[in-house]
């Protein structure tokens, strides 16, 4: 019983997070059909300003925070102005955009490695103290994180469902041409996923380095695990997104207490891959009809 | 010209190097029912979506009440008043009829309940089906929500892409019937429609597209008078 | 002159530049990058199969030039198997592990395979890196996979041997001649059936499977064809270099690899080598920065593919064809 409640917290903390990552990205994909490859070096950058708002700046925790995201979401603009805007005027998008997002994000990632050095340093955004439940100790950053990730949901939910905007965005994933024929300005929806799928990443990569530590390279992982959660979700689906990443949180954290660490990333690759074979859209994601 | 909403003066479009249309010159009076006919493939479409901003217009211009729109974004040109209900309705699919309408008036948000009464006392299928997302009606039904959509913008003219595609006679004639109803409250209407006998009657103007353009112009009964056109363009 | 016999002398004269080099400039230094480069061109040409050509999105390159690469050292290692043997081997190891990725990526669609492929290679890569337990102790302990320290010690084609004060021009035309050989078939595809049935299928695969081209096969197919080579490029590699470690698996070299063949212009068939080109002397150039050299890498592919979307050779195709 311990033992479950353990791996539930673990896994609930570590759902909450890749839900955080993967929310953006899903957005991001859905309206623009774009693969954003910086998102893990967003994610990076977002922990790092967090750090430096706190530690080089004295900034309160909350607004460093702030800060991370804001500065996050700018970079998210720069990339629609500087990369997606072009690529969108020329043909192959997806392919194009893939790389020079791959490209970006390795310039964002080693400017970090840079100015902070390669060697792991502590997030100080963290709170101390532990919640007991039977005879499991579980810290009380983890609950912090589980119910800032559901704050954030819960917020962008309102936003899709309830605002003129959300709704926006919501129909220019759906289908572009009538959003246009609307009067959506396509060009900024695309602008505002971005920002927002930006700002989030910082938040979760805040998230991450605070049970972690913070290291240049720690992006890569997880946006690879925002990734296969958006793919096996179904890409564009955000509401998918978010049960698929709290179920791969769940996944990992039993894989790593009955396998061990080393394991869980490869059984849950292979989990991906039979499930991408019987189900090659993702579980929840719905066959395009393509027209020829 | 104090009674053409739209103008078309002499308008070449095309995609990417291969020009559709060729020099198209007519014009949608204020409160007329214009109809564009012509053979499938021959760019009746393509009309709709350059004077929405959707396909590039390479040389001509486009007015509106005597101002140029034929440069500026699809979203500037709703933000007009010029309203398309695209051909298959391209309805946002995940999203509730009732969302699919809001995103209507998503340009002109001014009286939105009052527009939303005036959808329902005029489409009441769709208030029935309020709720119900979008990818679930039938063809009848979406092709109504596609035409509330587009009502919810208000707008001087609203224009749409073959109304009757893909639907059973019985449905055709209701579309029709509500089509007709808007043109007699003095709604400026412009229509794509491959069959042209349906329209003949209530048409103000018909023009025949073929092959990018325009092959003849005038009105329905003088169409239907003329067998040999419509025999050789509309292939009856 | 046909597009093919174009190919052809293009082949040769850039054949014979590359013959006559060595006894032109036979500085050790210029040898040793050249040999480099053609390990890397090697795997860019196969690459282009995939990507270019079939376009399937598969960023699993890396992870069968790694494949071969260690298949060579433990083949050479446990089995004490000589590398002339041990490096088809291993081609055809990496034959077999690249239909199985296209096995996995089968029913998918553009980006999935590439995440799939990314996701493959990082589980390969975290595998050998965190396997701690001692397989062997001969000479220390090293895990089955070579763990973080790498397989050395495996053999030697035996040019060394042969060769011991000019082994490096030896194996320069070796990765020549394997080059070659790579480029050749290249061209055979491209411009045979195998190719055109590719072609179909990127571009209307609709269309295609109606008219009985099945993707099942062509996919299999390409997935084997340009896996072989890029395994046997890291057989050579292993041999070239003497050890095997998970660098092999790394994104900066990932990278590189993907800027040659975006710069160079994605299914062409000398785009990928120009690319290589390119990129090889961009990476001399920057050498003096070692520390910007990622981010300039990074820079130049955002840049590049911002700029020109279509890559050096379709701007070459598209300034020629302006001036005809």
């Amino acid at each position: 019983m311990d033992v479950l409640i353990q791996i539930v917290a673990s896994g609930l903390t570590l759902g909450a997070m890749y839900a955080v990552a993967t929310i953006g990205l899903s957005l991001v994909y859905g309206s623009l059909n774009m693969l954003n490859m910086a998102h893990g070096a967003i994610l990076t950058l977002g922990g790092y300003i967090c750090y430096a708002a706190i530690v080089h700046a004295g900034l309160h925790p909350v607004l460093a925070l702030l800060a991370a995201a804001l500065v996050c979401a700018l970079v998210g603009l720069l990339i629609y102005f500087s990369a997606a805007l072009p690529l969108l005027r020329a043909e192959n998008f997806e392919t194009n955009i893939f790389i020079a997002t791959i490209g970006i994000g390795s310039v964002i990632e080693n400017l970090m490695l840079k100015g902070f050095g390669p060697y792991p340093i502590p997030q100080p955004l963290a709170v101390d103290g532990q919640v007991v439940i039977g005879n499991v100790h579980i810290p009380l950053q983890n609950v912090f994180i589980l119910g800032v990730a559901i704050v954030l949901m819960a917020a962008v939910a309102i936003l899709l469902q309830r605002t003129s905007t959300g709704r926006a965005i919501r129909a220019t994933s759906m289908n572009r041409e009538a959003a246009q024929l609307m009067g959506v300005r396509v060009g900024r929806v695309y602008a505002q996923v971005l920002a927002l799928s930006g700002a989030l990443a910082a938040v979760s990569g805040i998230m991450i380095s605070s049970i972690a530590t913070l290291t240049p390279v720690m992006g890569g992982d997880p946006m690879l695990k925002a990734f296969i959660v958006c793919v096996v979700a179904g890409l564009g689906n955000v509401y998918g997104a978010v049960i698929a990443a709290i179920a791969l949180g769940l996944l990992e954290a039993a894989t790593q207490y009955v396998l061990g660490v080393r394991w869980s990333f490869a059984t849950l690759l292979l989990l991906v891959i039979l499930v991408l074979i019987w189900r090659p859209y993702g579980l929840f994601g719905k066959q395009q009809v393509v027209r020829l | 010209m104090v009674d053409a909403a739209l103008d078309i003066i002499n308008a070449s479009a095309g995609y990417s190097g291969r020009i559709v249309l060729d020099a198209i010159k007519l014009s949608a009076r204020k409160g007329e029912l214009t109809a564009i006919v012509g053979p499938n493939g021959h760019g009746k479409s393509t009309l709709l979506k350059a004077i929405s901003g959707l396909v590039p217009v390479t040389s001509g211009e486009i007015r509106l009440d005597g101002l140029r729109i034929d440069r500026l974004r699809p979203d500037q040109i709703v933000e007009r008043g010029v309203i398309q209900v695209p051909q298959g309705d391209l309805l946002f699919p995940a999203m509730t009829v009732h969302e699919n309408l809001l995103m209507g008036a998503y340009a002109n948000s001014g009286r939105l309940a009052e527009r939303l009464d005036f959808v329902f006392t005029l489409l009441p299928r769709l208030k029935e089906r309020r709720n119900q997302t979008a990818g679930t009606l039938s063809g009848g039904e979406r092709r109504m929500c596609g035409i509330g959509r587009g009502l919810m913008a208000g707008g001087e003219v609203l224009m749409l892409d073959e109304p009757s595609l893909g639907l059973a006679p019985i449905v055709i004639e209701h579309i029709y019937e509500v089509i007709f109803n808007l043109r007699r409250e003095g709604r400026t209407i412009l229509l794509v429609e491959e069959n042209a006998e349906r329209i003949a009657e209530h048409a103000d103007m018909i023009h025949l597209l073929d092959n990018g353009r325009i092959a003849w112009s005038g009105l329905g009964a003088e169409l239907m008078a003329r067998p040999e056109i419509v025999e050789t363009y509309l292939g009856v | 002159m046909t597009s093919t016999r174009r190919d052809i002398l293009i082949g040769v004269v850039c054949l014979a530049l590359a013959i006559a080099l060595p006894l032109v400039m036979p500085g050790r230094y210029i040898i040793t990058q050249s040999t480099l480069f053609f390990i890397w061109a090697i795997i860019v040409v196969q690459w282009n199969l995939v990507l270019g050509i079939g376009g399937i999105f598969s960023l699993a390159q890396m992870a069968l030039f790694a494949t071969g690469a260690y298949a060579t050292a433990m083949l050479g290692f446990y089995w004490k198997m000589p590398m002339l043997a041990a490096i088809p081997m291993a081609g055809v190891v990496s034959v077999a592990v690249g239909m199985l990725i296209g096995l996995a990526c089968l029913r998918l669609r553009g980006p999935y395979v590439a995440l799939l492929t990314l996701a493959i290679a990082q589980v390969m890569y975290v595998l050998i890196v965190n396997d701690t337990d001692c397989f062997t102790t001969t000479g220390g302990c090293m895990p089955l996979f070579g763990g973080v320290r790498g397989i050395g010690q495996f053999g030697d084609i035996g040019l060394r041997a042969l060769f011991p004060s000019k082994w490096y021009i030896a194996h320069y035309y070796v990765g020549l001649a394997l080059l070659a050989v790579a480029v050749t078939i290249s061209i055979v595809v491209i411009r045979g059936p195998l190719g055109l049935a590719f072609r179909a299928l990127r571009d209307n695969h609709g269309y295609a499977m109606s008219r009985g081209i099945s993707r099942f096969k062509y996919q299999l197919w390409i997935f084997a064809v340009s896996a072989f080579f890029t395994g046997i490029a890291g057989g050579f590699y292993a041999v070239h270099f003497r050890v095997v470690g998970p660098t092999v698996f790394s994104f900066s070299t990932l990278l590189f690899l993907i800027a040659m063949i975006v710069i160079g212009g994605l299914g062409s068939i000398w785009g990928p080598l120009l690319g290589a080109a390119v990129l090889m002397l961009a990476d001399e150039g920057m050498r003096e920065l070692s520390d910007y050299r990622n981010i300039g890498l990074g820079l130049l592919l955002a840049v590049f593919v911002i700029a020109w979307p279509n890559g050096l050779n379709g701007w070459l195709q598209r300034s020629r064809a302006g001036r005809d």
